[in-house]
């Protein structure tokens, strides 16, 4: 794995390509630029090695998520709230075959742990980045081969990749009936998650489907079908795509929100995906084993992860909010100023039920052309049981959050810029 | 013109403060779901700088009597509604600012009703794009970020609205630190009776770093504000 620069030459057309045609719409953070000069390079041999891991997760997520949801009273630890433990009891009827499940596990390269990788986490609910692992690495490899050909100096090198877009839009056909309606559910104040559903919306029309962008109270149920309630758009939907976070639910307390738990109208992801989402899931697997439910490879993975209360002066480990997205408050150290740790630490021993406590890892930085250094936290797709396609991002810090830049992960090898 | 175009005359590369540009209203550029009929008349904010406005702009600004070396330590937030705002941004070119559109609402589902019309800035800003083509902006010019006010309408007849409101976040905006590192010592808000929610809310971090806040409605002479407090809506 090593960081291949966007050629000096291309990079403001790149970045301008990325917004225009290619849904990135955030480009800057802060003071920060959030599209790395950089494209992460895999080899072959690494491709392999992510792909296989990251099924052999999603099958022991997805038989641990089900074991749970038909014994829910095992998931105690979990400490789902008071209101999701009322709302996943609707849950009885849930079939796997009959709707879409995405999840995207966050690697890490690491020293100290066989195999060379670790995964921090799994994002089980709404995972995002689905332009960013589609079309992203195609407009890197397009400014990084126009360069080749201007230049009589620079390595010729071939790359291809592994498009989420293409892996989704099969899974969807598989299950959603030609031509149907679907709902694109998310946060319609935040342009942050419209760049995520138009992206797949336009992709989906595309191929005939008909797109309604709208919010988790635009989608009523009835009989356990969904309907959509947006204005000048009503009628039966087809699918639902959700990408509201289930947690966010009870503070925007839609009036037919429970339907989201019961419906038999294709959903992705259907609210299953709050067994995994919880960074307390590792707090189960003692129980699924007993079960003869595998966590075996979760176990060679994922660090050392344990209640708060079970580390009481135990040096080495970082505290993780059970409901935290974005790396936002990890209490990693170093990454850190002293406010910012001072405050989720003081959270920590408020509501320690609220976190986990996760062993420290060494995250292996790649070099860039100057030396610098990134840390890499390399996401891997998994849709349906199916390799996905990879989304990662880079930061000078070991804490990869809303800091940190997108870059395109691109495969070595191969001579088309398709899948 | 075409959308990328259009946003590249607003950021141009390379230009200082030109990376906070949002892309999104120039995203949506030709993808509009209705037709708003404010903008697509010739609007009075086109015509923005006829000479009482000019006047009345020198005296926000303090040429008259602010202190000038006030002004060029100052980065301007302009707090208007839609047009208006992108109107009153290509104004203060001619006073040594480079209007830096930072609109991020999003476009409303094709036959929805929406609680805010975010389609009629991205048709501002493709009309006041030749404009702001023919002024020239100094490289050292200081920022004025510009702001939909209408952005906060979120109030709903019913459910089946589209909200596609927004609020102005700390990410979307430079630091205090970079702010400073950049001589900017001054934050003036222009637009409104009182200093948005959100804009305060981010304001008091850059204050607590030692920049000092300015308000003005668009018609009183700058008052320096203290947004000590967070407000008590989040």
């Amino acid at each position: 794995m090593r960081l291949v620069p966007i050629p000096t030459s291309e990079y403001d057309e790149y970045r301008l390509k990325l917004m225009f045609d290619c849904y990135k719409w955030d480009p800057q953070f802060l003071d920060n630029n959030t599209v790395a000069k950089y494209a992460l390079v895999i080899t072959q041999e690494e491709h392999k090695q992510l792909a296989r891991l990251t099924v052999a997760l999603d099958k022991e997520t997805r038989e641990a998520e089900q074991f749970l949801n038909s014994n829910q009273h095992l998931a105690v630890p979990l400490k789902l709230t008071k209101q999701l433990l009322c709302d996943i009891k609707k849950m009885s009827n849930y079939d796997q075959e009959k709707h879409i499940r995405l999840t995207r596990y966050d690697f890490h390269p690491v020293s100290d742990l066989e195999g060379g990788w670790a995964i921090s986490e799994v994002n089980s609910d709404v995972p995002g980045g689905f332009a960013e692992a589609s079309l992203m690495p195609l407009a890197a490899i397009e400014s990084i081969y126009k360069a080749q050909e201007k230049s009589s100096i620079m390595e010729k090198e071939s790359y291809h990749i592994v498009s989420f877009g293409d892996v989704m839009i099969e899974s969807v056909k598989k299950k959603v009936k030609a031509g149907g309606r679907i709902m694109m559910v998310h946060c319609t104040c935040y342009s942050d998650d419209r760049q995520v559903m138009q992206y797949l919306g336009d992709r989906l029309e595309a191929e005939g489907y008909e797109i309604i962008y709208g919010a988790v109270e635009h989608v009523n149920f009835k009989d356990n079908k969904a309907y959509s309630a947006m204005d000048g758009n009503e009628g039966q939907l087809d699918a639902v795509f959700r990408f509201t976070p289930l947690e966010w639910f009870k503070d925007i307390k839609p009036k037919r929100w429970r339907g989201y738990f019961d419906t038999e109208t294709v959903s992705c992801n259907h609210p299953i995906s709050i067994y995994a989402q919880t960074k307390r899931f590792p707090l189960v697997w003692d129980v699924l084993e007993d079960h003869g439910i595998s966590m075996s490879t979760w176990r060679s993975l994922l660090p050392e992860t344990v209640d708060v209360k079970r580390i009481v002066g135990r040096e080495n480990y970082i505290y993780k909010p059970a409901y935290g997205r974005v790396g936002d408050g990890i209490s990693i150290r170093e990454a850190l100023d002293i406010k910012e740790y001072e405050k989720i630490m003081k959270d920590v021993s408020r509501h320690p039920s609220r976190y986990v406590a996760q062993k420290k890892f060494t995250s292996i930085p790649l070099k860039g052309e100057n030396g610098e250094e990134y840390h890499v936290c390399l996401g891997s797709y998994a849709i349906d049981g199916l390799h996905g396609g990879y989304y990662a991002r880079i930061s000078s810090t070991p804490r990869i959050d809303s800091n940190a830049a997108d870059i395109p992960v691109l495969i070595e090898g191969g001579d088309s810029y398709d899948s | 013109m075409t959308a990328k175009e259009v946003y590249k005359i607003w950021a141009p590369v390379g230009k200082r403060w030109v990376d906070w540009v949002r892309p999104v209203p120039f995203v949506t550029i030709g993808h509009y779901s209705k037709s708003y009929g404010v903008i697509l008349q010739p609007p009075a904010s086109i015509q923005f700088l006829e000479k009482q406005e000019e006047n009345q702009l020198k005296t926000i600004l303090g040429i008259n009597g602010w202190e000038k070396s006030y002004l060029e330590r100052t980065a301007v937030i302009v707090d208007m509604c839609g047009g208006e705002s992108v109107s009153y941004g290509v104004a203060l070119t001619d006073y040594g600012f480079r209007p830096i559109p930072v609109f991020n609402g999003t476009i409303e589902q094709q036959g929805a009703r929406a609680t805010v019309d975010n389609q009629s800035v991205g048709m501002a800003l493709e009309l006041m794009a030749k404009e702001l083509l023919e002024k020239e902006i100094a490289d050292d010019a200081r920022p004025a970020f510009l702001l939909d006010r209408n952005r906060l309408n979120r109030y709903k007849l019913d459910d089946s609205v589209y909200d596609n409101s927004w609020d102005v976040y700390p990410q979307d905006l430079p630091s205090p630190k970079f702010f400073l590192e950049n001589s900017i010592e001054n934050i003036l808000v222009i637009g409104g009776k009182k200093i948005s929610k959100d804009i305060k809310k981010i304001l008091v971090d850059h204050q607590k770093k030692g920049l000092k806040i300015f308000h003005t409605d668009g018609y009183e002479m700058p008052r320096q504000q203290l947004v000590w407090k967070l407000p008590s809506w989040d």
